[in-house]
């Protein structure tokens, strides 16, 4: 049997080498965003008054069409020269292959929120503290892992632009619910920072646990 | 008649039953007037949906471990059923809310949950719809299932800090006066004889769909396999 750790970082490697050789998705997703606040910027009467209360909207709205971009690409490579049925022969546990790719989606997310948070605060002027970094970073593995799971599932199926955002963004509400509300108190709005953080990392324990318990149901066909 | 014909009429006269129960017996609400009387379907409705996916999450589990496709119809009967009367208990809900609240919609967390579940479960039947039929649609709408139904206490949980203005289970907390009570349960009942009726007929309709896929797919396979000339 092989180690399934050794397999899920030798699988994320190869997909960031591949996006570090290629550099097609992190640009796209950066530009994705920066057109984001710019469509935000004209929906909304935005001044430094009502800035703090209208950029967690912005950011959230932003990162989760932001992110369902991304993990439709997550099975992209696979899909179009059909490797998944041959990483799937392999030995290796069908967990750990799912693993591998949702920490290098996850990374390149990251990589996506590296661009947006900073233009947030340069467009919008709202603060770019620890707070509103540590909720965005703790918000993300839970919507990573759900999303990759859903994308997974998906990679196969000829409707699959129409159904992933379907089947995942009901799912990310929660992580929506208490990332917004992290963010919101970190702009400056009222209310218990501390209790959304701690609820962010409940979220993010049971789906990372159901979606990997999940991932064997979904890959392994 | 069919004993599929029959179960509906029954389900139907139970319903009428208790629409009678909900006019005729249930005294008028002193605060609310008649405008409660909504109460008794509202919340029969929303508990019948969530048999209906309590039917869609067993059945999903029981397919993932055994491949049954007996799990697999009672799965996709109670999906459709369940997001019937969830859209039931929205829209009585909001008729409700328009005259007690002032306004038909509001994000309290139970009303963000409900549409959250109905939501998920239309998800859920497209699915069915876009995946490829057969043990693939089976397999995702299975993990979806699951999902789905954990995901409603999750939201409901998380939306419970704001403030919260949906009353709360009054049942238990004996607010209710004895026959408004014997009404709720009447209507309760009736109402879960009625959506067992419905996940009932819609399993042999679901039970006729598979066999007719396989009545078409099959022979056409066998002719290809021994006649290579397209068949008109």
């Amino acid at each position: 049997m092989t180690n399934s750790f050794a397999v899920a970082v030798a699988v994320a490697r190869k997909d960031l080498r591949a996006e570090w050789r290629t550099r097609e998705l992190v640009p796209a997703l950066a530009q994705f965003v920066i057109l984001a606040l710019v469509i935000a910027n004209f929906g909304f009467q935005i001044d430094s008054r009502n800035a703090p209360s209208i950029a967690p909207g912005i950011l959230w709205l932003a990162l989760v069409f932001a992110g369902l971009v991304a993990f439709g690409r997550a099975f992209a490579a696979e899909r179009e020269q059909a490797s998944l049925e041959a990483l799937l022969m392999t030995p290796a546990s069908p967990v750990a292959i799912f693993a591998g790719k949702a920490t290098a989606a996850t990374l390149l997310l990251i990589g996506c929120e590296a661009v947006l948070l900073p233009a947030l605060t340069l467009f919008f002027g709202t603060p770019l503290s620890v707070q509103v970094i540590a909720a965005v970073l703790l918000a993300t593995i839970g919507m990573a892992a759900l999303g990759c799971l859903f994308a997974a599932m998906v990679a196969r199926v000829r409707a699959r632009e129409l159904l992933l955002p379907l089947l995942t963004l009901p799912l990310w509400i929660p992580f929506i619910v208490a990332g917004g509300q992290a963010v919101q108190v970190a702009m400056g709005a009222s209310g218990s920072y501390d209790q959304a953080m701690a609820l962010l990392v409940d979220f993010d324990i049971l789906f990372v646990v159901l979606t990997s318990l999940a991932a064997r149901f979904v890959l392994d066909d | 008649m069919t004993k599929y014909e029959k179960a509906a009429a029954g389900g139907v006269a139970l319903m009428l039953a208790a629409a009678a129960a909900i006019f005729l017996f249930a005294p008028t609400d002193a605060l609310q007037g008649p405008v409660q009387r909504i109460f008794y379907l509202h919340v029969s409705a929303a508990i019948a949906a969530y048999g209906c996916f309590a039917v869609v999450l067993v059945g999903g589990i029981i397919y993932l471990r055994n491949g049954s496709l007996v799990a697999d119809r009672f799965a996709r009967a109670g999906a459709l059923v369940g997001l019937v009367f969830t859209t039931v208990t929205l829209v009585m809900g909001m008729l409700w809310a328009k005259p007690i609240w002032g306004t038909y919609w509001t994000w309290d967390a139970r009303l963000t949950s409900t549409l959250v579940l109905w939501i998920i479960y239309a998800g859920y039947l497209l699915v069915r719809r876009l995946a490829e039929p057969g043990r693939q649609a089976a397999r995702f709408a299975a993990v979806v299932g699951i999902f789905g139904f954990i995901d409603v206490p999750v939201v409901h949980f998380s939306v419970t800090w704001w403030r919260t203005v949906h009353p709360g289970p009054i049942i238990v907390n004996d607010a209710l006066p004895p026959e408004m009570l014997a009404t709720f349960f009447f209507t309760m009942a009736c109402t879960l004889v009625l959506a067992a009726v419905m996940i009932g007929i819609r399993y042999r309709i679901e039970t006729l769909a598979d066999v007719a896929v396989q009545a078409v797919a099959e022979p056409a396979h066998m002719v290809a396999a021994r006649d290579p000339e397209p068949v008109n």
